[in-house]
């Protein structure tokens, strides 16, 4: 499901989709994007879950076992998504409120609820 | 924490069960120790957030933690003093009670009622019943401890059999009333709570410790005078009110008997809310006593009915707080109040109903001009179950 431009994202969720959509042409796995935006699993899974509930992100498990270590499960943005994300963080980022802004450290929200 | 997270897996449904799944997974690359166990953390909330647990569990839970910390305040005090032995039966008694009545209602009335306000009322009611728990303890046990306990044993368990019982009866009419076959309607019982609050602060504003107060100015003196007087029209006026406002956001679907018995039931409500209220507040401000000497130089000045009778004077300054705490307490009649003051609302909502001639849902205005409204479902076609 495609969501139209006018969708609220929270502070946390803007973070994510930043960062994916700083590398939307790779797969990401959680931890990845944990310690690049600073969230608690407990933070990022939610945002992850809504964001592919609403079709904006694809979710998926990596194909082989690797040694050494469990098998990831990797993120990205779909097409609707990345259109999504490109709209809702270039309507953020006049009030002061982009991706860096929108980052939380240590599970603090550092700016507000943005209602575009 | 890792075995915990893989069982708990099986309580999501099956769509949201590889998301648990990645979170276990990707611990393994958190680096071990603080960090790895918060990240497990956030993988077991995601599972109770995702399995909607929070409710099924958070609400028992959290009522576990309430009854226990309110069994820890109360349980304080010399073993061998009736006042404490009185205090223990009494918060056990009330977390069974507490704790079991949500079975029984649930077999007659339903479970919970969908909607915040039902969750709502539930929980502020069984916190204002553990909260009188607690304060009751605490003013027991300087008003029942020697030289203060002037009341024999008997009295003081038949008492506390009495507030049990009228503790029961609240639980219960909470319970019922946010039951999903309750016999309330939600507006009567947002509107009989939210009468009951404001009406309960209001006369817990004009006597705090029970007493009436005493002002020495003549301004200070005759706007109190107003005031009780207002408040004793608020008293009267309030479940009348609540009454009529129940009666009209009842729905149109509902007939005049229906209406008319909503209304009472929001007397009610308004009665027993107010009583809870007041009873809490009031308590809580007498336990306070002993250790507020802010409170006390001013209860001092403006409470003229402290003396104590000749011979129970103690120049023992706790002894004679533990007296006033208990007198105050007695005075102030709250058990009365608590089981009388619901029956009252109850009776003035009948009354009000009977009077006010069963108050109906406000009809569309007519345009100029145009074709009358049609009348209410209610009072054009009377259900069969009339």
């Amino acid at each position: 499901m495609v969501v139209g431009h006018r969708s609220r994202f929270s502070a946390q969720t803007l973070a994510v989709l930043a960062e994916l959509c700083a590398t939307s042409s790779q797969w990401r796995h959680g931890y990845g994007i944990a310690r690049d935006t600073g969230l608690k699993s407990g933070t990022l899974y939610p945002v992850l879950i809504r964001l592919a509930d609403r079709g904006l992100v694809e979710a998926c498990w990596e194909e082989e076992q690797p040694a050494g270590r469990p098998r990831r499960h990797l993120y990205r943005l779909t097409p609707e998504g990345l259109a999504a994300a490109t709209a809702a963080l270039a309507q953020a980022r006049p009030a002061g409120r982009g991706p860096k802004d929108a980052r939380v450290r240590g599970g603090r929200r550092v700016a507000a609820r943005v209602t575009p | 924490m890792v075995a915990l997270l893989r069982c708990s897996a099986g309580l999501l449904p099956p769509d949201r069960r590889e998301w648990a799944e990645a979170a276990r997974s990707e611990a393994a690359e958190v680096p071990a120790g603080r960090q790895q166990l918060s990240w497990l953390a956030g993988g077991m909330w995601l599972t109770v957030r995702e399995a909607g647990l929070g409710g099924r569990l958070g609400y028992p839970l959290a009522f576990a933690a309430a009854a226990a910390g309110t069994a820890w305040s109360a349980w304080s005090g010399p073993p061998g003093d009736s006042a404490v032995v009185i205090n223990r039966v009494d918060v056990i008694t009330i977390a069974v009670i507490l704790a079991g009545l949500p079975w029984l209602i649930r077999r007659a009335r339903g479970p919970v009622a969908d909607g915040r306000l039902a969750r709502l009322v539930r929980t502020g009611g069984y916190a204002a019943v553990l909260a009188l728990g607690v304060v009751k303890a605490a003013v027991e046990r300087v008003a029942d401890a020697p030289p203060n306990n002037s009341r024999g044993p008997a009295v003081a368990w038949i008492g506390e059999v009495v507030f049990l019982m009228v503790m029961a009866g609240y639980a219960a009419v909470i319970l019922a009333c946010t039951a999903r076959r309750s016999p309330a309607s939600p507006a009567t019982v947002a509107v009989g709570t939210a009468a009951g609050v404001a009406l309960g602060i209001a006369v817990y504003a004009l006597g705090p410790l029970g007493f009436p107060l005493r002002f020495t100015g003549w301004w200070p003196a005759r706007l109190y005078d107003a005031a009780t007087a207002a408040g004793v029209l608020l008293a009267l006026g309030t479940p009348v009110a609540a009454v009529r406002a129940a009666a009209r956001r009842s729905g149109r679907a509902r007939t005049a008997g229906s209406r008319a018995g909503q209304g009472a039931l929001a007397g009610l409500c308004t009665g027993a809310v107010a009583a809870l209220v007041v009873a809490v507040l009031s308590t809580a401000t007498i336990a306070l006593l002993p250790y507020a000497g802010g409170l006390r130089d001013w209860a001092a000045g403006h409470i003229g009915q402290w003396t104590p009778a000749v011979g129970q004077m103690t120049p023992v300054v706790g002894a004679r707080l533990g007296y006033v705490a208990g007198n105050s307490a007695f005075a102030a009649g709250y058990l009365i109040v608590l089981l009388l003051s619901p029956l009252f609302g109850w009776g003035l909502g009948a009354w009000a109903v009977r009077i006010a001639g069963f108050p109906g849902p406000s009809r569309p205005r007519r345009p100029a001009g145009g074709p009358p409204a049609p009348a209410s479902p209610a009072r054009s076609s009377p259900p069969s179950s009339r």
